[in-house]
C-alpha cells in the first residue's frame, strides 16, 4: 500500500444541524469541493466508494444515492457500511482499488444526515432481547467506568478531553460546535450515561466529506501537491464485547490490531506520527485510543491529557480538527472528514490550528464499540 | 408424611406511601403498600417467589407447577408453563393455572397436596402471585399490595405436615372483574363481610378442625387471608380462636392486602418460631373459603423459611403517585420495542429464557450467548450447552438516561456470573449506589417491553 496511492483532492461541508441542505445536496457540496480542490473534471472519476450508515431518503441500502446526486452513472460504486469506521473503510477500499491497478482515479464520499432521523442519536439495531437497553454513550461508558475504576482517573480528566477538542473546534469554521468550554461546564452538564455528561458526548450531526485518490503515476498533474497513503488497515473484533469473559474493557483490540497493521504497511511506529485525528465519540474513547494506537502505554493516556501533551503544540496533537466532540459525528462522513483534516494539515493549510512540521498524520475510527477499527496513515513526503 | 417442604415469599422492592395516594385523592390511609415495578407482573413475581422458595436451581423430582393468580398477565396463554420454563424445570411436568378469585393460591395448594397425597405427583411447586389493580381514587387502591409466594409440596423433609383440609363454596358477588373490566370491583363491603366472609371462613376452618379432631384452643396460630383486614379478628372469634394470641397479624400496614399470595405469606409468617407438633391453620376467602390444618415438624427447626420481615426488608420508596400509575399502565407509556418473533423465541428458548450458555470443551470457558466457536480459544465446534448461575459480580456498568426504556436513570450492567460467563443486562430495583464495580447482583426475570400486542420477558439484574 505504501506510496501506491495519492490523495489529490479533498472536500468537506460545514458540519452541524444541516436542515438547510438535503442528503444528496450535502454529497454534492462535498464532492464538488473535492473536484475543485483537485482541479479535476468529474468525468475522470472511474469508480467510487460511498460511506454512509443510514441510507438517505431515496437511496435505500445501496450506493445509488451517490450516483444520483452526482450523476456518476455507468461506473462501479460500492456502498460501505461498517459502524463508525464506515468512512475510513470506504477510503481504505478506494485505496485498495487504486493500488491494485484496476482503476486510476477513484472518488470517496462519506455522508450522513442523522438529524433527519430525529434528535436522539442513532436508531437501534440488533437482538430484541439480548443487550436491549443499550445506547451508544452507554456502551462506551462500560469501558470508561472500568478504566476509571482500574486506573483511578476521574471525570475531570475526561472533561479535559472535551475542553481541548472544543478549543480546537472553536478555531475550525467547518466544525459543528464552535464554542470553547470549561471543565466546570462539562462536569455540571446533565448526565447522559455515567460517567458521560452531555459535554462528554459528541453531537448528533449532519455533514459530508469527499476525497479523490489516484495512481502515483498520475499524481502530479492536479492543482496541489499529492498527499501519500502510507497505510490503511481495518480490524474487526467481537460486536458483543459485553459478553466476552476475556475482555478487560480497558481499550479496544480492534484499534490495536488495525494500528499495528497500518504501522507495518507504513514502515513506521507511533513515535513517527506528527498528529492524529482519533475517534473521540466520547471523551474517554480518546484516552483509550491514544493508548491503543501506541502513543501511550495502557493506563497512561489520561496522564498525558492532564499534562496537555495532546493539545495543539503538545507532544502529539490529537484531534486538531476539534474531533468528533466538536466537529461533529455524522457516522459515514466522519472518517472521510478525518482524511480531509489529515490532508489539509499535511499541506499546511490549517492556519491557527496548523501542526508545525507535520510529516505523518493519522485518521482513526473505532465503532461497535470495539467491533471495528480503521487506521489510515498519510504523509506529505 | 405429606406437606410443605419449602416456603418463600417475594415482595417487590418498591413501596408506595399511602399518603401519596391521599394527597392525590384525599383520604387518610397510612403506612405503605408494596408495588410491583413497571417491569413486574404476577408472572415475574412468581418466578422470584420460586427462587425465594427453592433457590436458583430446582431440585430433581419436581413434577408439577401450579400457578394461582387473579391478575395473570395473560388470559389465554399458560403462565405456569412460563414460570416453569424461566426457572428451568424440565418439560415433562404437569402445569396448570388457577384463577378466578384470591383463593386461586389455596386452590393450587390443595391440588398439589392432593396430587402428592394420591401418589400421582412426587413434588409440586405452588406459586401464588398477585398484582391486582384497583380503580385510581377508589377505596381499594390504598388497600392492595403486590406480592408472590411459593411452596414446595412433597413427602420429604416436610416442615409443615398436612393434617386436614376443608372448603366451602358459595356464589356471592363481593369482588369481581369481568372480562371487560380493568379494575377490581367491590360490592357493599359491610354486607359482603357479614354475609359471606364471616360465614364461609369460620365454616371452612371449623370443618378442617373437626376433621382433625382438634379444638380451636389447641391451634398455635391461625392465619386468615381476608379482603378486609378489619374482619380478621371477628373471623378468629367465630372460629373459636383468640385474636390476641392466636391470630397471625396481617401485613396491611407495611404491604397491603396481597390477593392470592396472602395465604402462603401468612402461613410462612405463622410458622416462624413454632415448635415441632404445633398446629397452624391457614385459611382464605373468595366466594367460599379454603382452610388447611398443618402441624410443624422437626425439619422446620432445621430449615426454617426466610422470615417474612426479611423478605420485606430493603424497600425503596416510590417518588410519586404518578409513578405508581405509570408502573401499572394506567398512565400509558409507549417506548417502542420490537417483539421477539415467535420463531426466534422458540429457537432461543434455552438461551434466552432457561438461561443456558455454552462451555468450551477445549479451554473450559463458559460463555453467553450460546456460541459455535469459542469466544476465548476460537476452537471451532467444541462448545456444549451449559446452565448459567443467576448470581454474580458487577464487572462494569453505566447508569443510562438515553436508552429507550420505560424508566430513567437505568443501569446497564456487565456481570461476571458465579461459575463463569459474562452477561450484559438492564438493571432494575436499584437505589443510588447499588450498582458499582464489584457489587453483588442477582438475575431477575422481568417484563422487558411490549410491542405488537404482546410482551417480551427477559432477565435483568437487581441488587443481591
Amino acid at each position: 500500500m505504501k506510496d501506491k496511492v495519492a490523495v489529490i483532492g479533498v472536500g468537506c461541508t460545514k458540519f452541524g444541524e444541516r436542515y438547510d441542505r438535503g442528503y444528496e445536496e450535502l454529497i454534492c457540496d462535498a464532492a464538488f469541493a473535492a473536484y475543485e480542490d483537485a482541479g479535476i473534471d468529474p468525468a475522470a472519476i472511474e469508480a467510487a466508494y460511498f460511506g454512509t450508515y443510514m441510507p438517505g431518503p431515496h437511496g435505500g441500502k445501496s450506493a445509488v444515492s451517490l450516483a444520483d446526486a452526482l450523476k456518476l452513472y455507468g461506473r462501479p460504486i460500492t456502498r460501505v457500511e461498517n459502524y463508525c469506521a464506515t468512512g475510513t473503510d470506504a477510503f481504505r477500499n478506494a485505496c485498495i482499488t487504486v493500488a491494485s491497478g484496476v482503476y486510476d482515479v477513484v472518488l470517496v464520499v462519506g455522508a450522513e444526515k442523522l438529524k433527519d432521523r430525529g434528535g436522539r442519536g442513532l436508531p437501534r439495531f440488533g437482538h430484541p432481547l439480548l443487550a436491549r437497553g443499550n445506547s451508544a454513550p452507554g456502551l462506551f461508558a462500560l469501558g470508561a467506568n472500568r478504566y476509571m475504576h482500574t486506573f483511578g482517573c476521574g471525570r475531570e480528566t475526561l472533561a479535559k478531553v472535551a475542553v481541548k477538542n472544543h478549543w480546537n473546534g472553536a478555531r475550525n469554521d467547518k466544525a459543528h460546535l464552535r464554542q470553547e468550554i470549561t471543565v466546570e461546564q462539562v462536569l455540571k452538564a446533565p448526565m447522559i450515561a455515567s460517567p458521560f455528561g452531555l459535554f462528554d458526548c459528541c453531537p448528533t450531526t449532519d455533514g459530508a466529506a469527499a476525497a479523490i485518490v489516484c495512481r502515483p503515476e498520475l499524481a502530479k498533474q492536479w492543482k496541489k501537491a499529492p498527499i501519500w497513503v502510507k497505510g490503511a488497515a481495518l480490524a474487526v473484533e467481537t460486536g458483543r464485547p459485553f459478553f466476552d469473559p476475556t475482555f478487560d474493557y480497558l481499550g479496544f483490540r480492534s484499534t490495536v490490531k488495525a494500528a499495528k497493521a497500518a504501522y507495518d504497511m507504513a514502515g513506521c511506529g507511533p513515535s513517527d506520527i506528527s498528529f492524529a485525528d482519533v475517534h473521540d465519540c466520547f471523551t474517554w474513547t480518546e484516552i483509550s485510543n491514544i493508548e491503543d494506537l501506541g502513543f501511550y502505554e495502557k493506563g497512561q493516556g489520561w496522564k498525558a491529557v492532564e499534562a496537555g501533551e495532546t493539545a495543539l503544540g503538545g507532544r502529539i496533537p490529537i484531534n486538531t480538527s476539534g474531533g468528533l466532540k466538536s466537529f461533529g459525528h455524522p457516522i459515514g462522513a466522519s472518517g472521510v472528514r478525518m482524511i480531509y483534516e489529515c490532508v489539509t494539515q499535511l499541506r499546511g493549510e490549517c492556519g491557527e490550528r496548523q501542526v508545525k512540521n507535520a510529516r505523518l498524520g493519522m485518521a482513526h475510527n473505532v465503532g461497535g464499540p470495539g467491533a471495528v477499527a480503521c487506521v489510515v496513515i498519510l504523509g506529505n513526503g | 408424611m405429606i406437606g410443605i417442604t419449602k416456603l418463600g415469599s417475594y415482595f417487590p422492592r418498591r413501596r408506595l406511601d399511602r399518603a401519596l395516594i391521599g394527597k392525590a385523592w384525599g383520604g387518610k390511609a397510612s403506612g405503605t403498600r408494596t408495588m410491583a415495578a413497571i417491569d413486574e407482573d404476577a408472572l415475574t413475581m412468581g418466578v422470584e417467589a420460586v427462587s425465594a422458595c427453592i433457590g436458583e436451581t430446582p431440585a430433581a423430582g419436581i413434577d408439577a407447577l401450579y400457578f394461582g393468580s387473579t391478575s395473570a398477565p395473560y388470559l389465554e396463554k399458560q403462565v405456569a408453563s412460563m414460570v416453569a420454563t424461566a426457572v428451568d424445570l424440565p418439560r415433562e411436568i404437569v402445569t396448570a393455572d388457577f384463577a378466578g378469585s384470591v383463593r386461586a393460591g389455596l386452590g393450587a395448594l390443595r391440588a398439589a397436596l392432593d396430587g402428592v397425597g394420591a401418589g400421582s405427583l412426587h413434588a409440586a411447586l405452588v406459586v401464588a402471585s398477585d398484582c391486582r389493580l384497583a380503580e385510581p381514587g377508589g377505596e381499594l387502591e390504598p388497600q392492595f399490595g403486590d406480592a408472590a409466594a411459593a411452596a414446595l409440596v412433597s413427602r420429604h423433609d416436610v416442615i409443615a405436615e398436612l393434617v386436614t383440609a376443608a372448603s366451602v363454596s358459595e356464589e356471592f358477588t363481593y369482588f369481581w372483574r369481568t372480562d371487560e373490566q380493568r379494575y377490581v370491583q367491590v360490592a357493599d363491603a359491610r354486607f359482603g363481610n357479614q354475609y359471606s366472609v364471616q360465614r364461609d371462613v369460620p365454616d371452612a376452618v371449623g370443618a378442617a378442625l373437626r376433621k382433625a379432631e382438634l379444638p380451636a384452643s389447641k391451634v398455635a396460630r391461625l392465619a386468615v387471608a381476608l379482603p378486609d383486614p378489619r374482619a380478621a379478628a371477628a373471623v378468629a372469634k367465630k372460629a373459636g380462636c383468640n385474636p390476641e394470641t392466636q391470630l397471625v397479624p396481617l401485613l396491611t400496614a407495611e404491604a397491603g392486602v396481597l390477593g392470592s399470595a396472602e395465604p402462603l405469606v401468612l402461613l410462612s409468617r405463622a410458622l416462624e418460631g413454632l415448635q415441632p407438633g404445633d398446629f397452624v391453620v391457614v385459611a382464605g376467602y373468595g366466594e367460599g373459603a379454603d382452610a388447611f390444618v398443618f402441624r410443624a415438624t422437626h425439619a422446620l427447626l432445621a430449615h426454617p423459611p426466610r422470615t417474612v420481615a426479611d423478605a420485606l426488608a430493603g424497600g425503596i420508596p416510590v417518588a410519586s403517585y404518578e409513578r405508581y400509575l405509570r408502573a401499572r399502565g394506567v398512565l400509558p407509556l409507549d417506548v417502542g420495542g420490537e417483539l421477539v418473533p415467535t420463531y426466534i423465541e422458540w429457537k432461543e428458548l434455552k438461551q434466552d429464557t432457561r438461561l443456558w450458555g455454552s462451555r468450551c470443551t477445549a479451554c473450559g470457558l463458559v460463555q453467553y450467548p450460546q456460541e459455535v466457536v469459542c469466544m476465548g480459544c476460537h476452537a471451532p465446534g467444541k462448545t456444549v450447552d451449559h446452565k448459567l448461575r443467576r448470581e454474580g459480580t458487577v464487572f462494569t456498568f453505566t447508569i443510562d438516561n438515553l436508552a429507550q426504556v420505560p424508566e430513567h436513570p437505568m443501569p446497564m450492567v456487565v456481570v461476571e456470573l458465579d461459575g463463569g460467563g459474562r452477561i450484559y443486562l438492564q438493571g432494575t430495583d436499584c437505589a443510588d449506589g447499588d450498582i458499582a464495580v464489584g457489587k453483588r447482583v442477582r438475575l431477575t426475570y422481568r417484563r422487558l417491553h411490549q410491542a405488537g400486542g404482546n410482551r417480551n420477558y427477559y432477565w435483568k439484574v437487581r441488587p443481591a
